[in-house]
This record gives C-alpha cells, sequence and structure tokens, in this order.
C-alpha cells in the first residue's frame, strides 16, 4: 500500500490513534471485570479486541454528519468510539450509570448514538440484519446520497433474518454495506461446525449482490476499499456485501472464560493472532515505515488513550445510577 | 356520514393517511399489484407509486425489519402482515426489537409503525390462518394494540394508528371485513356509519359503551362486541337490559370505561373470541376483581372459544368461537337465571 502516492497519511495516524483508543478502553474494561460490581458493570460484555481496524476504516469512511449512518451488533463499544461518541458515557452505559448514552438502560450491548447515526447494538444476533434493510430503505425514500452500514458476525449468517434482508435489499437496491466480521467463531462455535459452505461471501452469491473479501486486520485495506466502495454506492444506490476477515482475542463475552474457551481453540491460536494479525501492529509497523509514526509519538499515543479510558471510567464512577423514576419512562414515545 | 363496510374502512383510513402524509409507505405481500389480497389496497399502486406500495417477497422478518427501521429513520411505515398469524415467522422483530428500542436506547429513537392485518376466525381457513393472537402483542410493553369492532372504530383507529409514535399492532378481524352495512345496521341502527370528516380519528385508550343498559355489562372488543350486541338484543326481547362495552385497544387498556358500567349493572360478561387460558379476558376479569369485587352482585363470567387449533370443518368452526347463545347463557348466568 505504501506504494500509493493518494494515501492521506494524517488520516492514517488519525486512525491508528482511534484504534488505540478503542484497545485501552476495551483492556480497561477486561482488567476491571475483575472489579467489576463496583464499576456497575455486569451481565454480558463482549470486547472488540483485535477488530478495531473494521470500525476505525469503515466508519470512518463514512460521513456521519452528512447522513451516512450504521447499526450494529452486541460487540459494540468500538463502533461508538469510532464515530467520534463520546468515551465517557459510553462507559457510563456499560455501568449502568443514569449519565449512559441509553441512560443505563441499554447496558454494554445497547450503546447507541442518534447524534451520530449509530442506531445502536442489539443482542439477538442476525435481529439487527433487517432493520439495516429498514434504514437504507429510507436514505433511497429520500433520495438521500448516503449509505447505511451494518455489522453483523459470521453467526448471523445462519439466521433466516439474514438471508430475507439481502434477498431483499438486493432486490430494492438499497445502500447498505453488509459489513461481516469473520472472527471465525458464533461463540464457541466454529465456522467449519456451523457453515455447511465455509466460503461465507460465496453463501450471498445466490442473491446477485456484489460482494468482496478485505482483510479486516489491515486498516489501510479496510479503508481504501471502502472509500471507494462507499463513493460508488452513493452515485449508484446499491448494496455491497463486504467480508472482513478478523479475530477476536478476548473470548465471546465474559462469561467465556479461559476454561471455557479451551472447548474451541488453542491459546496457541490466540497468542498466534496477537503476534501476527494484530491490526495495530500492523499500522504501526507500516506508519513508523513511512516515517510519520515515531516511537515517541506512539508512547504519547498509548499514553493518552489509557488515561482517556481511565477518565472515562473515572467518569462513569463519579455518575449516579438511574433514579428509581426511570424504571417506567421511555417505554412509550 | 357514510355507511362503509369494514375493509372499506381499511382502505379509506390508509389512503388519507398516505394523502396527508408521504412519510406514509405501506409493504407487504400482494399490497401492489395483486392489489391486495382482500382488495383494501386496490389502485394504491398506481396512485402513489412503488416507493409508497411496496411488493415484497414472502419475507415477514425483511417486511418489519424494513418497517423498523425505516421508522427510526423517519419514516412511517404500514407493514402489511398478509394474516397476522404470519408475523409468528417475524416475531423476534416484534418483540426483541420494535417492542424494546425506546426504552433500550434510553428514548434516542422512537418507531413510528403500524403493523396491520387480518386476525382471527374467518371461514375455513383452518388452523394456520385463523388465530387470533392478541395476547403474545398485549403482554408485551412498547407496543400497542388495536382490535377494531366497527367500521367507524376500524377508520378512526388506524388513522390514529398511523399517527402514533410507536409501533401499532393493529388486528383486524377478517370475519367482519365484508360484513354489508344493511346487516350491521340491524345488529345495531348506525353501526357501519363511519364519519367523512378526514380529521376524524378514535383515540386509544377509550372503551366505547356502544349500547346502554342496566341489568348486566357485556365486555368484549373486535368480533366478540358484535356478538355481544347480538346478545343484547336477545336479552332485551326477555326483558334484561344489557351494556355493551366495546375495548377498543387492550394496549392501552381503558378499565374505566367497563367499571363504571359494573358499579351500575353490578354484572360483567368477559368475552374473547379465542383461547380464554391467560388470556385477555382473564386479565379484565382480574382488573375488575381488583377494582370493583364489591360492586358485583356475581362472579365475573367469561366465554372464551375452544382449546384447540382452529378446525376445518365448517360445523366444528362454528362451535369453535362465542356464539350469541353462550353470551346470553352466561349473562344469564349472572343474573340467577
Amino acid at each position: 500500500m505504501a506504494k500509493k502516492p493518494t494515501l492521506d497519511l494524517t488520516k492514517y495516524v488519525r486512525f491508528y490513534e482511534q484504534m488505540v483508543y478503542i484497545r485501552e478502553f476495551e483492556e480497561l474494561i477486561g482488567k476491571e471485570w475483575n472489579n467489576a460490581a463496583a464499576h456497575g458493570m455486569g451481565g454480558y460484555m463482549h470486547l472488540y479486541s483485535g477488530e478495531e481496524a473494521i470500525a476505525v476504516g469503515l466508519i470512518g469512511g463514512m460521513d456521519l454528519a452528512a447522513g451516512d449512518c450504521f447499526i450494529g451488533h452486541y460487540r459494540d463499544h468500538g463502533y461508538a468510539l469510532a464515530a467520534g461518541s463520546d468515551p465517557g458515557e459510553v462507559m457510563a452505559e456499560i455501568c449502568g450509570k443514569a449519565t449512559g448514552c441509553s441512560k443505563g438502560k441499554g447496558g454494554s450491548m445497547h450503546i447507541c448514538d442518534a447524534a451520530r447515526g449509530f442506531y445502536g447494538g442489539y443482542g439477538i444476533v442476525g435481529g439487527n440484519v433487517p432493520i439495516a434493510l429498514g434504514l437504507g430503505w429510507a436514505l433511497k425514500y429520500r433520495n438521500q446520497k448516503n449509505v447505511c452500514a451494518c455489522f453483523f458476525g459470521d453467526g448471523s449468517m445462519n439466521q433466516g433474518a439474514f438471508h430475507e434482508t439481502l434477498n431483499m435489499a438486493q432486490l430494492y437496491k438499497v445502500p447498505v454495506i453488509f459489513a461481516l466480521e469473520n472472527n471465525g467463531y458464533a461463540m464457541g462455535t466454529s465456522i467449519e461446525r456451523s457453515h455447511a459452505n465455509q466460503n461465507l461471501r460465496s453463501r450471498v452469491d445466490s442473491f446477485a449482490m456484489r460482494s468482496v473479501t478485505i482483510n479486516g486486520q489491515d486498516i489501510f485495506e479496510v479503508h481504501e476499499q471502502m472509500a471507494q466502495i462507499i463513493q460508488e454506492m452513493k452515485e449508484d444506490p446499491h448494496p455491497v456485501f463486504v467480508e472482513f476477515k478478523t479475530y477476536r482475542y478476548h473470548g465471546h463475552g465474559a462469561a467465556d472464560t479461559p476454561v471455557t474457551q479451551s472447548t474451541y481453540r488453542t491459546r496457541d491460536e490466540v497468542a498466534r493472532a496477537k503476534d501476527q494479525l494484530d491490526p495495530i501492529k500492523f499500522a504501526q509497523e507500516k506508519l513508523l515505515e513511512l516515517g510519520v509514526l515515531t516511537d515517541e509519538l506512539i508512547a504519547d499515543m498509548q499514553a493518552r488513550a489509557y488515561a482517556s479510558a481511565e477518565a472515562a471510567m473515572k467518569f462513569s464512577d463519579d455518575s449516579p445510577y438511574p433514579d428509581p423514576s426511570e424504571l417506567i419512562k421511555d417505554v412509550y414515545a | 356520514m357514510a355507511r362503509l363496510r369494514y375493509a372499506d374502512a381499511i382502505t379509506s383510513a390508509l389512503r388519507e393517511e398516505m394523502l396527508a402524509d408521504d412519510r406514509v409507505f405501506i409493504a407487504g405481500e400482494e399490497v401492489g399489484q395483486y392489489l391486495g389480497t382482500l382488495g383494501v389496497t386496490s389502485g394504491f399502486l398506481k396512485e402513489f407509486g412503488p416507493m409508497r406500495v411496496v411488493d415484497t417477497p414472502i419475507s415477514e422478518v425483511g417486511i418489519l425489519g424494513l418497517g423498523i427501521g425505516s421508522a427510526m429513520a423517519g419514516l412511517r411505515p404500514v407493514c402489511e402482515m398478509m394474516r397476522m398469524d404470519f408475523a409468528m415467522v417475524a416475531y423476534d422483530q416484534v418483540i426483541n426489537h420494535a417492542a424494546k428500542i425506546r426504552y433500550m436506547f434510553g428514548g434516542q429513537f422512537k418507531v413510528p409503525m403500524v403493523i396491520r392485518g387480518p386476525s382471527g376466525v374467518g371461514r375455513q381457513l383452518s388452523a394456520q390462518h385463523s388465530q387470533s393472537l392478541e395476547v403474545l402483542f398485549a403482554h408485551v410493553p412498547g407496543l400497542k394494540v388495536v382490535m377494531p369492532a366497527t367500521p367507524a372504530d376500524m377508520k378512526g383507529l388506524l388513522k390514529t394508528a398511523m399517527r402514533d409514535d410507536n409501533p401499532v399492532i393493529v388486528m383486524e378481524a377478517l370475519r367482519l371485513y365484508f360484513e354489508k352495512p344493511d346487516v350491521l345496521d340491524a345488529i345495531l341502527p348506525g353501526l357501519s356509519e363511519v364519519p367523512d370528516d378526514p380529521d376524524f380519528t378514535v383515540p386509544f385508550g377509550k372503551a366505547n359503551v356502544l349500547r346502554a343498559g342496566t341489568d348486566v355489562t357485556l365486555i368484549g372488543y373486535s368480533t366478540m362486541t358484535i356478538q355481544c350486541l347480538k346478545a343484547a338484543n336477545i336479552l332485551a326481547q326477555e326483558g334484561i337490559s344489557a351494556e355493551v362495552v366495546d375495548l377498543r385497544t387492550l394496549l392501552p387498556l381503558d378499565m374505566a370505561t367497563p367499571i363504571a358500567s359494573i358499579k351500575k349493572t353490578h354484572r360483567a360478561v368477559v368475552v374473547q373470541e379465542q383461547w380464554g387460558l391467560y388470556g385477555c379476558a382473564a386479565e379484565i376479569s382480574a382488573q375488575i376483581a381488583e377494582r370493583a369485587f364489591y360492586d358485583l352482585d356475581a362472579p365475573v363470567q367469561r366465554v372464551t372459544g375452544a382449546f384447540v387449533p382452529m378446525p376445518f370443518a365448517r360445523n366444528l368452526e362454528n362451535i369453535s368461537f362465542p356464539s350469541e347463545h353462550d353470551i346470553v347463557i352466561a349473562a344469564k348466568r349472572t343474573l340467577g337465571r
């Protein structure tokens, strides 16, 4: 990619920094999980570490201020941070605080940011995919030159909702990016054990939909390709299926401990991925090579990212829990 | 005043709201080119075009996703289920998504959509096309559930549903769709009359006393309101004055109106078209017991459908749901007769 003269390196330094922010944010949660109750954390906790380049590169290619939008699943902290949501409000939501983006009523799985076009994270595997059809339909209905991105995992592709949606999306030519984050496992069930056809991208060929496979660990490839695709979608509305190959470092959720993880993957496999597939490491090496990052800058960014995550946690810790009167509010508009 | 059939009232409400608000569109199976399975959207495709009258594949999950997402983005979709039974294919979209989105995102979004379609017992449509599944929706916070009995309410409540900022389930009584105005008016004078005013709407959560009486209160909704009116006619011939309360909407539920009636009559019969076990009639009876126990002169009676999947054979179908005679018997029981 270095040979491309058009690469906007300032942008990639920013993307690198965003990935580091997300990583530090998630790792702090992972660390503080040992002390979860004191922070207000509980229930499930799905961390995004290892997959950062997808959210940063794709969301970074959209114009949220001009009406582009996106929808996610329950591993959703990174989407909000990539979109520029306030880390304190995201952390406060994760901790069930009144200052959370969803007033503490959604929790980790239901982060959202209407002002930034983030239509939320959803907890039913595949359930968010049909909603993206409607978001894309609204763009087309109003003749907006915008796109909608829908994030989902490989597990979603085995839900009927996915197949109904892709058929209709192609039929109606809605401008939706169906962004598959293929991390190889639907909770503890591998692709091999759950997809009769393990070439996931080929599974959508039956819908005659445009598709592409992207190395989700390479921020340059993610962003350059997505920026081009988004531009084409805005000129001529149509859906695109994108398979991002990626890997998640943590268990499926907080309840997926090293012991349960040992039922489906080895520690070596995880260690190898962290060593060889890390999106931050990959970007760092490239940017160092290109001379736009220095060890000093990296250390500085990491320190600021850690401080930002700590500040978010402090903001959350200092925030009150929702008032009991909130229990019955917001059921109806 | 126009004298309309129930189905015509649906068409009238949809058309008026589509003319008034270009954010409204209809999506469903056979709503456009085929002119609507039951004809209620006949001519709509030609009048409003394919972006506003959207023919869909047989994909209920996709249809409701189309509705939820576009509603969150500011449109006002009307999703037609060819039969409300088919909504079961997409129950997840209704219960886990449409109903929850406002609350679980702390009020950041609203989902102003209508999910409507024919419901309940039809004519020999058997087990998978004859269910009245309102209980499954009325149990869930975040939804509103509307079950009109008369052409005027069908129009007025559907229009209110289309203007509401929440997901509203409108369950239309298939058995009433094509009932002729003369037949309705013979049951109760003026029953088929619908105001011409395009601003006519019927608010949610306001039950309607369709017939005043002093001896017993008959409480119904949808088809069972009509059965209650027929029963009241029979009871009148025997010198019993029955008051008929039509609930109109199950969620929100107006209990003040039926309870005010019971304070006058001291007797109540609650009627539900299908399965009584854990049903709406059970809920209403419980609320009467909680709020008006000392006003009652007799135990509340429930009249509900047989606890069976709907049979095909006409004679079995006819005895599967409450008849006016079943209601008459229950009413007399409250009077010790």
